[in-house]
């Protein structure tokens, strides 16, 4: 049968064409490829993340993004998807349940990651070793819901990421506030822990859980009794407005950021954080003004 | 006999198309915050939004499955969707064949939302390609595209997506979701009798309406990732 | 192509208000189809390059017609002069609205190429869509975008480099139409100031139905009575909501066109209501659903029914009309009959009538073709004579012709028509017979070449191959004595029978049917064809057939030593002819003989012949006879109705002769196991298509049917049981007056007279004890043993092919129960009409036979009306 599709509107191609040109010029090295799209049928090449192979051995993207080549090693690494962790990752996470000698931590994974119980530091000691009045009081450490920073410290052999709280820095996490954005945003970089000029502590989970929050007083480098009680404690310290206003409005300018889908670290974010002083806290999502603090931001980091 | 004509003589359907012919497509993708990825789809006054969360930590232990993720498609059509008001009918579940690469996620479960805002006739394949786009833009490794379409039979006249008036005249409709790379099948539904003559040549107006399909939504796929992909590079 | 979307309010069946939005998509790609245009895309251009020019249009010209151009003059538009026309869409969308019948007739117009009617989608057209503005009517609206179309064909047509100069016309009766199109520089010109100019078919003008305002003033001219008003819609629906009006058909007696009855429900009870006189009857005419207020119980009909032809002259049809509703001494044996009078038509039943031209009301001299009012009566006495304008009176005279009627306003006696086609000469066999079957509504054309394009290739030479009896799973049941009885000369033989004892001391009887659906399938514009003809009509000279020839009576047809398709039911029955079981398979027969009636008869008379097949005979007959034993016993009837035959001269085909037929044990015989062969089947496909098997019922008539003839019986002190079939059954064999023997059969016809048809039905659509057949005492019933000569029938195989073939494939058209019920009412209208062609036919034989003929014979007067009465005649 002799059957010919019209639409009712031709796809706009055009535009995808423009960009692909652009690509090229850009680097030749970034190529943008969709499910099924095909990326190489040369046999030397070996499949990775985001592809597969057919039959006739042909690597085919299985996600929308961006193709990465290490040597011989091709994958295809989606804009948008759930955190795959590394070792050596800092990040935050929730407390979701409390198991015989470990905790389950959502950490926008592809499933929840385990703290196992010897994994944190304990009171009295961090070489102390765990013992069974600990087992039985571990949601005076941890209870769900409660929020934590750690760093990837092994995967299980099912694919989940084991975390560990040992180190100073590592700790419940209080006196703040919650945002969450993409993961692909937040980069790597040498500190995760960040306090910025205008008084906010930052923890940037390379999960894309970022946590900002009032500075906790005290010595980190202290290890003593009274210390280890502050890591675990569940209460807030007092904030005044000024504080909380500052606090918002980061969580905000990480927001603005997040809808533009910028890179996350701590040079844009005070950027922006001094962008957005021309404006009241509560118009800082309004899409003007996430256009023009974010503008404004990455043209100033450019300008370095 | 105070049937509608459903194709005039000179060939138009109720709505001005040829037989041959889709209705306009609107998608994008990104739509929702909240969700790890969304898309929203209109094939004419047809509109659905999907929703896709995880894959994430199974809600309930029993569930688990340790080669694979499960995954759970949750269909809701809004008591406004239809031109009448109507009670809300209990869930129906379609099993829309979408093709996963789900053993890459052991343990997890995905969870994918749909919502019919509007009804004007081919529901099955707007879901269909609304997952299908919520699912990508999760950033969830799928073999291919899966694109839907349907195609039904008026006077013997195969005719490609019908709307709900063509739809609710008796005339049956086949849905078809296809793999656009390859050609494969994954879904042939029709709930109503066809003549088997028809059938090959209504399939194959629905497959290459897939086709047709596939185009426009990875044009729109690869404008959100090139434009997502711009703005990282800055 | 752009998008446009349409919102507009609708109120819901149940009376919710909702907001429906469409799509309506808008196009650059609908092409002019002008074979002169060079800048469209078309192919295979419908409108010609060289369409006609007038005196006052002399560029050659497409025309577009407004809706209401078609709506009253579809007759011209019809008429071979007619072509290249542009059909708007907004047009046909209107019509769709307005008249269905209008609708198909335009849609068939366009389908014919030669025609040259050409649809536009104007509405679904980038440059001649518009939206409707506001405080715009609908009617208004549509008025526009036919002005905005037109004028986009005229600049459309006058751009771009062309061959000739080409333009439109529109045609519209609306005057401030025209003129909002007059100032908008479209041309455009009324109907009758159109056909005018064309000179070569001055029939046209006598075909333009007069315009509003004419025919109210011609009307006023002869204004000696004037009806009441109709009442409106809303009102008459109110108004039967609330009681105060009925609803019903309205069916005028046969013998006075002034009377009429209308079935409804006076005082509770379902009745026939009479309507007396012209002004009761308040223009409407038969067949039309009417909306009647029933009279004060004073002016209830107290008198027997007149006979009134329709005379010539007016003056005395007044008189007999004052005399008949005027008090005439009261004949207080009857009872009171409600009567009452229309106050508004629900819905029209006009056609095209046939008839002829009424002499006395031609004046001028032969040959004046000025134009003159004449009469015309119809062949169908139940419609009013129609005043006609035309200038061919003297032309007209002594021939056949078609005419329609335009409208009948309140200040005409008569309704106001126009002249659509002549047929021929009165009195003219041929021309006759064409009348009675326009009339009937009979489709008599030859099977056009698609049709006949279905036929097998092979044609007459087609013959049963192995492949048959292999593939299709066919029992072989070559070597069996079957053998069929029919009347003599029967060619279309749909059944054949055999018996064989069988080794268990049963016997195994089987009916053949030819395998019709072998060759017709669905979707097959030959089975499309047979569907609209529903069944053969038998005339006294000719057969309309509903196959082709080739079919009916060679292929098909179960023909003695040829081998056949057919269609078997088998049953296994013990020698007091019960059924033990029963089987239906696709087979191969061989008939061994074609009997007649008669030889069949004279077999079995026959005591020297003791041959098998004779002996077969007489076992179906003893089994026959068994059969009809025990269904009488259940209570079915045997009536009686007169069936004549004609002995026709072989040349001329005049009636020499006229006999009632005769029915010997035979026709019993087969008839019984066709009845057998029909329950069987009806049994089994109800079984497996609950919603959509096609079965025929016989309803219970209701008591009052058989009230005059209880009143008549009475006289003879017999008494008429009609509460079931047995009792009726039993007081008709009691009805029996020893001094004359002919008095039960004439009780049996009149009996038959008061019965309700019988009709087809999808078994979706009636409750399951409705489903009884009344006359033949059984609980269910279809028709499945002539599928050559009944649609039904070809159904019922269809359906029984499918209960019996697991594998088979089968479209909707047998499981749509709403299909079925529109086919069962085509085929149940198309059943009617048949009968009643028939008896016409019968009638017009029965003229011809006694013109110039004076034949002295006794009978019996069955009917007394005031001053008539009707007689049967037995011979």
């Amino acid at each position: 049968m002799d059957v010919q599709i019209l639409s009712p509107e031709a796809p706009s191609k055009s535009n995808s064409h423009k960009n692909q040109n652009a690509m090229d010029v850009d680097g030749g090295d970034v190529q943008l490829v969709m499910p099924g799209e095909t990326i190489t049928s040369d046999l030397q090449f070996m499949r990775g993340h985001g592809t597969y192979l057919d039959s006739e051995s042909t690597v085919i993207s299985s996600v929308a993004g961006v193709v990465e080549r290490v040597n011989k090693l091709i994958s295809v690494r989606a804009l948008k998807a759930r955190y795959t962790g590394e070792i050596g990752d800092i990040v935050v996470g929730r407390i979701t349940e409390v198991a015989p000698k470990r905790w389950k931590v959502n950490v926008n994974g592809r499933q929840d990651a385990i703290l196992m119980l010897s994994a944190i530091s304990l009171p009295g000691g961090i070489q102390r070793r765990k013992n069974e009045e600990d087992e039985l009081q571990m949601r005076k450490f941890f209870a769900e819901g409660d929020m934590v920073a750690a760093e990837v410290q092994a995967f299980f052999v099912d694919g989940a990421i084991g975390l560990h709280t040992r180190g100073h820095q590592f700790s419940k996490l209080r006196n703040g506030s919650l945002v969450v954005v993409p993961s692909a945003l937040v980069q790597r970089c040498k500190s995760h822990f960040h306090l910025l000029p205008c008084g906010v502590h930052l923890v940037l989970g390379l999960n894309g859980y970022i946590w900002v929050s009032k500075p906790v007083i005290g010595n980190p480098e202290s290890t003593d009794e009274a210390d280890i009680e502050r890591t675990y404690s569940n209460k807030n310290d007092i904030i005044d407005d000024a504080e909380r206003e500052s606090i918002a409005r980061v969580c905000n300018c990480l927001r603005a950021l997040a809808r533009k889908f910028m890179h996350i670290n701590d040079t844009i974010i005070i950027y922006t954080y001094e962008a957005s002083l021309k404006y009241p806290v509560k118009d800082l999502l309004k899409k003007d003004v996430v256009d023009s603090i974010t503008s404004e931001a990455s043209h100033k980091l450019t300008m370095e | 006999m105070s049937r509608l004509e459903l194709l005039t003589p000179e060939g138009l359907r109720v709505d001005g198309r040829r037989p041959n012919e889709l209705r306009k497509i609107i998608a994008k993708t990104s739509v929702l915050a909240q969700a790890d990825g969304s898309a929203y789809i209109e094939q004419g006054n047809t509109k659905v939004l999907a929703a896709v969360y995880g894959p994430q930590e199974v809600r309930h232990r029993m569930q688990i499955l340790h080669d694979r993720a499960i995954i759970n498609v949750e269909f809701n059509v809004a008591p406004f969707s239809t031109s009448e008001r109507k009670k809300r009918s209990k869930n129906d579940k379609y099993d829309n064949g979408i093709k996963l690469q789900t053993s890459q996620f052991p343990r997890s479960q995905i969870d994918i939302y749909l919502q019919v805002l509007q009804h004007d006739g081919g529901t099955l394949q707007a879901c269909i390609n609304a997952a299908t786009m919520a699912l990508i833009d999760a950033g969830i490794p799928m073999i291919d595209y899966v694109c839907a379409s349907t195609a039904g039979c008026i006077d013997k006249q195969p005719v490609l997506d019908l709307n709900y008036l063509e739809e609710s005249s008796d005339s049956p409709e086949l849905t078809v979701a296809i793999l656009p790379r390859t050609g494969k099948v994954n879904l042939m539904s029709m709930e109503s009798r066809l003549h088997v003559d028809m059938l090959e040549s209504v399939a194959s107006l629905a497959t290459e309406g897939c086709e047709q399909i596939h185009t426009i939504l990875d044009a729109v796929v690869r404008d959100t990732t090139q434009h997502l992909k711009d703005s990282l590079m800055q | 192509m752009s998008l446009r979307a349409k919102s507009f309010i609708k109120r819901t069946k149940k009376g919710n208000v909702i907001k429906v939005i469409k799509e309506h998509y808008l196009r650059d790609d609908i092409w002019c189809s002008s074979a002169l245009c060079e800048s469209c895309n078309h192919t295979d251009a419908l409108l010609s390059a060289t369409p006609r020019a007038t005196e006052s249009f002399r560029t050659p010209h497409y025309i577009v017609p407004d809706t209401n151009v078609f709506m009253n003059q579809i007759d011209i538009m019809e008429h071979p002069a007619i072509k290249d026309v542009i059909v708007l869409q907004t047009v046909r969308e209107e019509l769709r609205h307005l008249s269905m019948p209008i609708y198909n007739r335009v849609n068939a117009i366009v389908a014919d190429k030669n025609k040259r009617f050409y649809a536009f989608s104007n509405e679904h057209h980038k440059e001649t869509y518009i939206e409707r503005m506001k405080d715009e009517s609908p009617n208004d609206r549509n008025d526009r975008a036919i002005r905005v179309s037109v004028k986009w064909y005229a600049n459309h047509l006058a751009n771009g480099k062309k061959k000739a100069p080409i333009t439109v016309v529109m045609l519209s009766d609306d005057r401030d139409n025209r003129e909002k199109a007059k100032s908008a520089a479209i041309k455009c010109s009324s109907v009758r100031d159109y056909v005018a100019d064309l000179t070569d078919s001055p029939e046209l003008v006598d075909m333009v139905v007069s315009a509003k305002d004419a025919s109210e003033a011609q009307a006023k001219a002869d204004g000696k009575i004037e009806y009441e008003e109709h009442l409106s819609q809303v009102q008459i629906a109110n108004g039967v909501k609330n009681g105060k009006f009925s609803q019903g058909t309205l069916n005028i007696s046969g013998h006075n066109y002034l009377e009429a009855t209308v079935m409804a429900t006076v005082e509770g009870k379902q009745q026939n209501v009479y309507i007396v006189g012209r002004k009761n009857m308040n223009r409407s005419i038969q067949g039309d659903t009417v909306a009647i207020q029933v009279l004060p119980k004073s002016e209830w009909k107290k008198t027997a029914s007149v006979a009134i032809e329709e005379d010539e002259d007016e003056a005395t049809e007044m008189k007999a009309e004052s005399e008949n509703t005027d008090g005439m001494d009261v004949d207080n044996a009857l009872p009171e009959m409600p009567t009452a009078k229309v106050v508004g038509i629900i819905r029209k039943k006009w056609r095209p009538y046939c008839g002829f031209i009424s002499k006395k009301s031609i004046h001028g001299t032969e040959g004046s073709t000025s134009a003159q009012n004449v009469i015309f009566r119809a062949m169908d006495r139940r419609i009013p004579s129609i005043k006609i304008r035309t200038t061919q009176a003297h032309t007209l005279a002594g021939q056949r012709i078609v005419v329609a009627i335009d409208s009948w306003p309140t200040t005409s006696v008569l309704p106001l028509g126009h002249f659509v086609k002549t047929l021929g000469s009165s009195g003219d066999k041929e021309t006759e017979t064409e009348v009675l079957l326009l009339e009937h509504d009979v489709p008599f054309q030859e099977f056009s070449k698609r049709i006949l394009e279905d036929l097998p290739a092979e044609g007459e030479d087609w013959v049963v191959l192995d492949k048959h009896v292999h593939n299709e799973r066919r029992r072989d049941f070559r070597h069996l004595n079957v053998c069929s009885i029919d009347p003599p000369g029967c060619t279309d033989i749909d059944d054949a029978l055999h018996v064989r004892a069988l080794p268990n001391g049963n016997f195994e009887v089987g009916v053949h049917i030819a395998d019709v659906t072998y060759f017709v399938k669905p979707g097959m514009p030959m089975d499309e064809e047979a569907a609209g003809r529903g069944t053969t009509v038998y005339l006294v000279d000719k057969r309309i057939d509903m196959l082709p020839s080739l079919l009916g009576t060679n292929l098909c047809s179960l023909r003695s030593n040829v081998e056949r398709l057919a269609f078997s039911c088998i049953w296994e029955m013990n020698e007091n002819a019960e059924i033990v079981n029963v089987d239906f398979t696709k087979s191969v027969i061989k008939s061994k003989f074609s009997f007649t009636y008669e030889e069949a008869q004279n077999r079995i008379d026959d005591d020297r012949m003791q041959d098998d097949v004779t002996k077969g005979i007489r076992t179906l007959n003893s089994f026959a006879k068994k059969l009809k034993q025990r269904r009488l016993e259940k209570g079915a009837l045997t009536l009686a109705s007169p069936e004549v035959r004609f002995n026709l001269e072989n040349d001329s085909q005049d009636p020499v002769d006229v006999e009632l037929k005769e029915l010997k044990d035979t026709n019993a015989l087969v008839e019984e196991f066709m009845l057998l062969a029909n329950i069987s089947v009806a049994e089994r496909i109800y079984s497996k298509f609950p919603d959509s098997a096609l079965l025929r019922r016989h309803p219970t008539p209701p008591d009052s049917n058989f009230e005059e003839l209880r009143r008549a019986l009475s006289e003879f002190n017999i008494s008429l049981e009609t509460s079931t079939s047995k009792e009726l059954s039993d007081s008709l064999d009691r009805a029996v007056i020893p001094s004359d023997p002919y008095f039960n059969k004439m009780v049996r016809i009149m009996t038959t007279r008061c019965m309700l048809q019988a009709q087809y039905f999808s078994s979706g659509t009636e409750a399951e004890q409705d489903f009884r057949h009344y006359g033949l005492a059984c609980p269910i019933y279809t028709h499945f043993t002539s599928p050559i000569r009944r649609y039904s029938d070809v159904m019922v195989h269809r359906l029984l092919e499918a209960c019996i073939d697991a594998d088979l494939t089968y479209g909707q058209e047998l499981t749509d129960k709403m299909r079925m019920k529109e086919l069962c009412d085509n085929l149940n209208f198309r059943n009617r009409m048949a009968q009643q062609a028939a008896r016409s036919s019968v009638e017009l034989y029965t003229n011809l036979f006694f013109r110039n003929k004076v034949v002295e014979e006794d009978g019996h007067v069955i009917r007394i009306l005031r001053n008539g009465f009707v007689v049967l005649v037995q011979k």
